[in-house]
């Protein structure tokens, strides 16, 4: 989405003068403590394990890997993302807590790489989710992918990383995409336009054809049934 | 002691618990990094970790349950330190006594169940009965341990505990003194603070963190101080029993950290026991050793 950098950017009315160094302290510890979760969908993610590793040691520069999206900071993307895959990286995107940033690793997220002819695979990752930041190669070596996420502390030390309101201001967007190649059915547990609301990021973009096509026929969520034991429903005839 | 006095004491005594709890937090990730040859994080990591959890804007609460479990969590230890005498601080250790400390110390478990239970994940629940499971394996061993060391102190009151070790210098010490009640207690202790082999109920790999699963920004924030809490509770409350507490800050400090040392060291070095293992070996041979202590104090 190209209109990024378009987006009027309204500072906070701050009255309290030790606010802004607060507000600095607050992106350094930001961007000084990431947790990782790694969603490793292809080959890029056996670069990962040096990288954490002795020989790289992630963890000097506070990056840590953590397994559940509720408690990570950055979605780390390894490769090619199929159909079926994307509808799952969507779900647990929009279940981690902001901040959040998204990262693409290997060209596959940048274009598709050597599944461009693939009809069933998502060729651009910045179609359906914010990406903060692109680490191309295939694939690229562990010094590319610490690299990589240097720059990005920098970005979020600085307060640039904000990719993640971009999901809520151009939700329609995004949700157009994912309508297009999910059907026009296509509904996350999470819902995206309240939480908009609640973060005060509604604008002209969040609300479209789309997210009125999705109103139309969006279920409400429910409670999953509990159920004790292996008793199992007994399947239609 | 006046009001005004004790005052200042039980809010500097959690206090002091914080920071020094930060600083073990960080000499347990450098082990972990000194035993598989990296360099590790930086000293100010787990300050980082916790300002950031807290400043996150997402706060998913799945209800009121959930959120009074992570007050519990951390409050169960807060109330615990004020019963830990440090050097120059005694809080209300005289009032409260061993056992009461005891009881404060499960509180955050049961605190963690009540919150983790309203996630209704899948992962936590099974945590969270792992978690219990394993109070249940290391409780009963340390509860010997402890009776061991009062009984032969002749009191429950902590300070007096400590009194009687430090009359004789190292000799009076409880782990010259009852060695077999001090090897016990360290592998109780090990078991409590739930680290490898003893990690049934965290578990990545498997449970995905189990408690925590459902857990994040402010929560698990809360859980990262609970860490740091939880870390000085179990060391400081070892110290006090067999190593004759601290006379100074200096020496107290050295102490908990070396005792910490020992439990850290083992622990990334082995991979993780089953519950039913986990019962088997915290039944089996502290309690063992536990009672032979017991059996040598009565004589």
């Amino acid at each position: 989405m190209g209109s990024i950098k378009q987006i009027p950017v309204v500072e906070a009315k701050r009255t309290n003068p030790l606010a802004r160094v607060f507000d600095d302290l607050v992106r350094f510890c930001r961007s000084r403590s990431l947790f990782i979760l790694h969603y490793c969908t292809g080959c890029g993610a056996i670069e990962l394990p040096p990288a954490m590793t002795s020989r790289f040691d992630m963890e000097r520069l506070g990056i840590q890997p953590m397994v559940s999206p509720r408690q990570a900071d950055i979605l780390l993307i390894t490769g090619y993302v199929s159909i079926k895959t994307l509808k799952r990286v969507i779900l647990t995107y929009e279940q981690m807590g902001s901040p959040k940033y998204v990262i693409g690793i290997c060209s596959c997220t940048v274009n598709g790489g050597m599944y461009w002819q693939s009809y069933a695979t998502a060729k651009k990752l910045d179609e359906y989710m914010p990406v903060d930041l692109y680490i191309a190669g295939c694939m690229p070596r562990p010094e590319a992918v610490i690299a990589g996420l240097q720059q990005l502390m920098d970005k979020i030390h600085s307060g640039e990383a904000s990719s993640w309101e971009d999901y809520y201001r151009n939700y329609d967007y995004y949700l157009g995409n994912q309508q297009k190649l999910f059907g026009e059915d296509w509904q996350t547990p999470t819902d995206v336009i309240s939480e908009a609301k609640h973060y005060d990021l509604l604008s002209e973009g969040t609300l479209g054809d789309h997210t009125r096509l999705l109103e139309q026929h969006q279920k409400p969520l429910e409670a999953l049934e509990m159920r004790l034991g292996h008793e199992q429903e007994e399947p239609a005839k | 002691m006046s009001a005004t006095e004790l005052l200042i004491e039980l809010i500097l005594m959690p206090l002091v618990a914080f920071v020094v709890g930060m600083m073990m937090v960080l000499m347990m990730r450098r082990i972990a990094a000194k035993l598989q040859r990296r360099i590790g994080p930086p000293f100010f990591q787990p300050l980082y970790d916790i300002v950031k959890l807290h400043s996150k804007k997402t706060q998913v609460s799945h209800g009121l349950i959930h959120d009074i479990g992570i007050v519990m969590a951390m409050g169960g230890y807060i109330a615990a330190e004020t019963l830990l005498p440090v050097p120059g601080m005694n809080g209300i250790a005289e009032k409260g006594g061993i056992i009461t400390l005891l009881y404060l110390m499960m509180i955050p478990s049961l605190g963690l169940a009540l919150g983790v239970g309203q996630c209704a994940n899948p992962n936590g629940s099974i945590g969270i009965a792992r978690a219990l499971t394993a109070m249940l394996a290391y409780d009963i061993p340390l509860v010997i341990v402890v009776f061991g060391v009062a009984y032969a102190a002749g009191t429950t009151n902590l300070i007096d505990i400590i009194a009687v070790q430090q009359a004789g210098g190292f000799e009076t010490w409880g782990a010259t003194q009852m060695p077999l009640l001090a090897i016990a207690g360290l592998i109780a202790m090990h078991a409590s603070l739930g680290k490898q082999p003893f990690e049934i109920y965290i578990a990545p790999a498997e449970i995905a963190t189990g408690p925590m699963v459902e857990m994040g920004g402010k929560y698990l924030g809360g859980l990262f101080v609970m860490q740091c809490f939880q870390l000085y509770t179990t060391s400081v409350l070892y110290v006090c029993l067999f190593l004759g507490g601290g006379t100074n800050w200096f020496d107290f400090l050295l102490k908990s950290f070396l005792v910490l040392a020992i439990p850290m060291s083992i622990a990334y070095l082995f991979p993780r026991y089953r519950t039913e293992d986990l019962l088997r070996l915290m039944w089996k041979w502290p309690v063992m050793l536990g009672l032979i202590g017991v059996a040598f104090v009565f004589v």
